[in-house]
């Protein structure tokens, strides 16, 4: 009877043992390196808009403060977006007959806002309150970058919850001073806290 | 010498069992009560799965219903089958020839059973991973605190540690099975598993010291496990629950359980694949005496629950009092009744050997320690602290799919144990009869 297993059975078991532990290995950091890239968060993957609208223009070359469109940054939970007639406020008397706002002047004609696309999605487990940020000094460009440099406005930062960690786990002032120098430009901004702030790491701050 | 030639009759009965061609219209049959007992788990598990916990009859303050009472009763299974069978592999008793291979089998597949339900309780079981501590993005550890995460390391610990007691035991049948196939493609499955084992001397001498390894580490692992199960009820400030004899509770009561299931499952074989030549008439003698014994214990402990009932602050009198004269006394009553009354018939010689005697006190056992568990969980909770939790617990249809469901992969599973691999160990059964001859 022919032997039931090659003479190079035995190695070759070894070496699949050996590639299955190696593979599984492998596989895991994989895992590892992939969820904290760029491309597993499309950090710096720009989002298809109505109207091909540039920060790096109207933040950057013209000037335009963060706050003259997101209104309720420094009071609501939510920045805010412009509505068609802030928008309107320069756009009824400059480029009223370029193709491309055309978009805009639909929605003005119907009354309805603009539909951008979000880049910055908030899962619905998280609080987040734009106003209590500003107040206690961070600056827009902390979290969002340089948009004002943006010819296409992209995610900076992962927003993951451990990228939130490594200020909530480390928020001293000079922390944040550190982390944010765009902010010094903002006028208005507020000193820096000098007291303790509340246990920012504990899970009810974000999660209520 | 070749594992051939060294086959002794009993030794090849047992062989041949798991080479034969076909087993039969009633292995088929049982197969297929239990296969489709599988898809009714399948649908409760997906119903669970996809509509969420709302399914279950779970509510405040009944917080845990079947999901835990399920757990808690298929881990005392896995708990006292193993533990025998390390103990008689420790103490090389002559018992183990005849029932270690499927005491392990049984503790291993009641692991696979108890293991579906801390993950489908999470209300989300595909998030199951987060019990896990890997380094995530939420650069977050789990909850060591947590029963959750206690619920992870005791069930994958004790997955481990049981499946290699069962196949470290069977490594050297499986090679037996490989010169004995009759087919060519079955001797290379089973000489795959067999891991190149070829009957030398070092290898047994190899295979003894890995036996006894497993079977040291399953020892306090089982004992620690078991507490851990016990602790998820004791950490809590729920009165009755909030106990520190609870952990012993927990495990004496799960080896009566696992020994009566191990005499259930020992009376089956011996009848239905004709093995009296070798579990033997002595061997089921010591074994209805163990569970007599284990059963005993499990008596006293239900005692001792009345009297630390008894002689504790009020607050916990009332909760004991609520499960022996409360909407769920019957339970409570039926589990002394089932555990320690009906094994009593184990006195008589006869019914320890019969066949009827042991299925009798394997599923009585099996049932008690069952309402046991269904009284501790739930029969405590009703006396509520507001007027708006006077509600009862009764199982949703879902829950009762879920009893029934792991009920069919248990008999499934040890259907095919039963089928594909021997059910006691012939290298000792082969010891035995050499030692007999001789």
């Amino acid at each position: 009877m022919a032997p039931l297993f090659t003479r190079r059975a035995t190695t070759r078991f070894r070496v699949s043992l050996a590639l299955l532990v190696m593979g599984a290995a492998a596989v895991a950091a994989l895992v590892f390196v992939w969820s904290r890239s760029d491309a597993a968060w499309r950090v710096g993957a720009p989002a298809p808009q109505p109207i091909p609208f540039q920060h790096s223009l109207h933040a950057g070359a013209l000037g335009v403060e963060c706050r003259f469109c997101h209104a309720t940054v420094e009071r609501a939970a939510d920045a805010g977006m412009p509505s068609t007639g802030t928008c309107l406020t320069c756009h009824s008397q400059i480029w009223t007959g370029a193709s491309v706002l055309e978009p805009l002047r639909t929605a003005a004609a119907l009354g309805l806002p603009v539909v951008w696309s979000s880049t910055h999605r908030l899962p619905s487990h998280v609080y987040f309150h734009h106003g209590a940020h500003v107040a206690k000094g961070i600056g827009c460009a902390t979290c969002h970058g340089p948009v004002e440099t943006m010819a296409e406005t992209a995610k900076a930062e992962t927003l993951s919850m451990g990228w939130c960690l490594g200020c909530h786990r480390d928020a001293h002032p000079a922390g944040m001073a550190r982390a944010d120098t765009a902010s010094a430009a903002v006028p208005g901004r507020l000193p820096a806290p000098t007291q303790p702030l509340s246990p920012l790491a504990d899970c009810n701050t974000c999660h209520r | 010498m070749t594992a051939d030639s060294a086959v002794q009759p009993g030794a090849r009965q047992v062989a041949d069992r798991a080479l034969a061609r076909g087993y039969g219209a009633a292995w088929l049959a049982a197969l297929a009560v239990s296969g489709a007992l599988i898809g009714l788990l399948v649908w409760t598990l997906g119903a669970a799965w996809i509509r969420g916990v709302g399914v279950w009859g779970v509510n405040i303050p009944f917080v845990w219903g079947f999901d835990l009472i399920n757990y808690a009763w298929w881990i005392g299974v896995a708990n006292g089958a193993s533990l025998f069978a390390a103990i008689l592999v420790l103490r090389r008793h002559d018992l183990r020839t005849a029932v270690n291979r499927f005491a392990e089998a049984t503790a291993l597949m009641a692991v696979v059973c108890a293991g579906l339900f801390p993950i489908i309780h999470l209300g989300r079981p595909w998030l199951f991973y987060w019990v896990f501590p890997y380094p995530a993005t939420t650069e977050l550890w789990p909850q060591f605190r947590s029963t959750l995460t206690w619920d992870f390391w005791a069930i994958s610990t004790h997955a481990l540690v049981t499946s290699l007691l069962w196949y470290v035991g069977l490594i050297p049948d499986l090679a037996t099975l490989r010169d004995r196939a009759p087919t060519r493609w079955r001797a290379q499955v089973y000489g795959l598993l067999a891991l190149g084992w070829r009957f030398s001397l070092r290898h047994w001498a190899y295979h003894q010291v890995a036996y006894r390894i497993v079977a040291v580490l399953v020892l306090p692992l089982i004992l620690v496990m078991q507490s851990t199960v016990a602790f998820e009820f004791a950490s809590t400030l729920v009165p009755g629950w909030h106990d520190t004899r609870l952990p012993l509770h927990f495990v004496t009561s799960g080896l009566a359980q696992g020994l009566a299931t191990v005499l259930f499952v020992a009376a089956l074989l011996r009848r239905t694949l004709r093995l009296e030549r070798i579990i033997d008439d002595a061997d089921m003698n010591l074994l209805g005496r163990l569970v007599l014994a284990a059963s005993l214990a499990a008596g006293y402990l239900f005692l001792d629950e009345a009297l630390s009932t008894w002689l504790s602050d009020p607050v916990r009198q009332r909760a004991g009092l609520e499960r022996f004269t409360g909407t769920y006394a019957p339970f409570a009553i039926l589990a002394f009744l089932l555990a320690v009354l009906v094994p009593q018939i184990l006195w008589w010689r006869a019914a320890r050997l019969g066949f009827w005697g042991p299925v009798l006190v394997g599923l009585s056992v099996n049932a008690a320690v069952w309402c046991d568990r269904f009284s501790l969980l739930i029969g405590g909770l009703q006396r509520g602290h507001l007027p708006s939790l006077g509600g009862t617990y009764a199982p949703t249809l879902t829950e009762a799919g879920l009893l029934l469901g792991t009920l069919g992969l248990f008999a499934a599973l040890m259907l095919l144990f039963a089928r594909f691999v021997p059910v006691v160990a012939l290298y000792e059964v082969r010891h035995d009869e050499h030692q007999e001859r001789t």
